[in-house]
């Protein structure tokens, strides 16, 4: 119900926008809001890329740290663990977005040589710390849920850890990582503030497009510092929340895709 | 101690003690200012010495950018916007016959280079220049007789009153295309540590920002060339430059008639002048 309404409304409001413009300005490549260009693609080419980034690197290192802690790590290194890895989640985003700012972006100018620091790299670091936790605490759970009685007959069937590792835990720890990776890709996907502090803002598909040691722009990072601006009902406006709905759809379809799979497993 | 019925009467009394502070809080008007950051710091400094003779007076003042300040007066949730730039057509149309736009400060837009740039040698550039960086034909301070170092070219947001003054004086409208840009920064403070973090950068910022590592380099052509200092402000020799105004609705009550006069007296136009701005007297 409640998503109806927030669709509903968003495309309520940046109707005018299509209304006026049809539909192709999705994949326009050029964004002036004063010249009435609202191409969607730079942002939209951000958005993906810092959020395939922040995944490339927060996934394997979430998944291996989970495999760490469910099944070497002594119980009581555990606790805490899982304590330190809830803090972390619960860091609020603007603190990553400072500390990008004054730690990261120095540091990837001074070890890449880089014109700016303010790149999708930056993003795709901060939004690999963020989601971090989160992919870490449920794979864990997905891991340790895994029951004992698989441990101890491929234990009795004389296979090896990494063996049992591969065959016996991950495939059934599999659902619940995916999930973990849903939802990670929703927060890295919706968050706001701290991408929009070290991304650079600039509204221009990277060149060539896969050069993500270029500054570029999110839908997040676009409606964070354009919203106030936009006069409420100007086309501008609508187009910011266009943004948004391009947003929830893409995160609806990507839930939707999961619950499918989920349902043919 | 404390049993179930005496927590329930310190709970009651906390909430009557809340809703006794409600209308004591209620009493005090508050004046509600925001809009362009590079007003920021006079409305700050104006509003802290109006206070002391003014007590029973409420003022916030935020930031935002100029095109926050327009917006948020048209939508009527605060009761003086900032903008450090003229209304634009369209919003002069809307806003012309319900609005006072009151000049309260002079400004340059300083051409802010990084230190290391400046040390190079690149300490004044033409406005053709100037143009040609930003529109992406000049893309290396080699060129410009500095170091061999590609140049960090700092845009700023569309709305911002900074970018409107910069683009009408050098790239010729104030909505003008940058293609040159490398990346868009929002406030003159998010600007000023872009440049002052940087080694090879060139910006626009209001003359109020600079400091050693953020430094303006003269503008203009050979000995020509001119300082964004208050004199060539004042004596028309420095092209970029802005009157910084504040948005009144007409029919404001007197509380914000007295800050805008407060404003404009000879105390408000000396704290212009303290914070690095020139005054309109």
């Amino acid at each position: 119900m409640t998503i109806v309404l927030v669709l509903g409304f968003l495309l309520y409001s940046s109707w005018p926008l299509i209304q006026q413009q049809g539909i192709a300005f999705i994949i326009g490549d050029e964004w002036y809001p004063f010249e009435s260009l609202y191409g969607m693609l730079p942002a939209l080419v951000g958005t993906v890329w810092a959020v395939v980034l922040a995944l490339l690197i927060a996934l394997p290192c979430g998944v291996a740290a989970a495999i760490f802690c469910a099944e070497l790590l002594p119980a009581h290194w555990r606790g805490s663990m899982r304590f330190s890895m809830e803090l972390m989640a619960g860091v609020p985003s603007v603190v990553y977005g400072l500390l990008g700012m004054w730690v990261l972006l120095p540091l990837l100018e001074s070890q890449l040589e880089l014109l700016t620091g303010r790149t999708l790299l930056a993003a795709g670091l901060l939004l690999a710390l963020m989601i971090l936790p989160t992919i870490m605490v449920l794979s864990e759970d997905a891991i340790r849920a895994v029951r004992q009685s698989q441990r101890e007959a491929a234990k009795n069937l004389g296979i090896g850890w990494d063996a049992t590792l591969w065959r016996v835990l991950l495939p059934q720890a599999w659902p619940g990582i995916r999930v973990a990776t849903l939802l990670a890709t929703g927060r890295a996907m919706g968050e706001t503030v701290a991408v929009m502090l070290v991304v650079g803002s600039i509204d221009r598909i990277p060149d060539p497009f896969y050069n993500f040691l270029q500054p570029a722009q999110t839908l997040t990072s676009r409606i964070g510092r354009e919203m106030a601006e936009a006069s409420i009902g100007s086309l501008h406006w609508a187009a910011l929340l266009f943004c948004g709905l391009l947003l929830a759809a893409i995160a609806m379809g990507l839930s939707l895709l999961t619950q499918r799979k989920g349902a043919a497993a | 101690m404390f049993d179930r019925c005496n927590v329930g009467l310190w709970i009651g009394f906390l909430g009557a003690g809340f809703l006794l502070l409600g209308p004591l809080y209620a009493a005090t008007t508050t004046i509600k200012i925001a809009g362009s950051t590079t007003l920021l710091p006079i409305l700050s400094e104006a509003a802290k010495q109006y206070r002391v003779t003014h007590p029973d007076l409420s003022l916030t003042v935020s930031g935002g950018g100029s095109g926050m300040g327009v917006a948020n007066i048209e939508r009527g949730t605060i009761d003086i916007g900032m903008a450090s730039r003229p209304l634009s057509e369209r919003e002069a149309e809307r806003l012309g016959a319900s609005i006072d736009v009151i000049p309260v400060a002079r400004d340059a837009v300083a051409i802010a280079v990084s230190k290391a740039v400046y040390k190079s040698g690149v300490t004044q550039l033409s406005l053709a220049q100037i143009a040609a960086i930003y529109r992406g034909e000049i893309r290396n301070w080699r060129e410009l007789g500095g170091l061999d170092a590609k140049i960090l070219v700092i845009d700023k947001e569309a709305s911002r009153g900074t970018r409107h003054v910069f683009a009408t004086v050098v790239l010729g409208s104030a909505r003008a295309r940058a293609p040159g840009a490398t990346i868009i920064t929002g406030s003159n403070n998010e600007e000023q540590s872009v440049i002052s973090r940087s080694d090879q950068a060139i910006g626009m910022i209001s003359n109020a920002w600079l400091n050693d590592r953020v430094r303006a380099i003269a503008v203009g052509e050979g000995d020509m060339a001119v300082l964004p200092t208050i004199e060539n402000v004042a004596l028309g020799r420095y092209m970029i430059k802005r009157d910084l105004n504040i948005l009144v609705p007409k029919g404001s009550g007197d509380e914000v008639k007295g800050f805008v006069a407060f404003l404009r007296s000879e105390q408000g136009q000396a704290i212009v002048e303290t914070v690095g701005f020139h005054s309109v007297r």
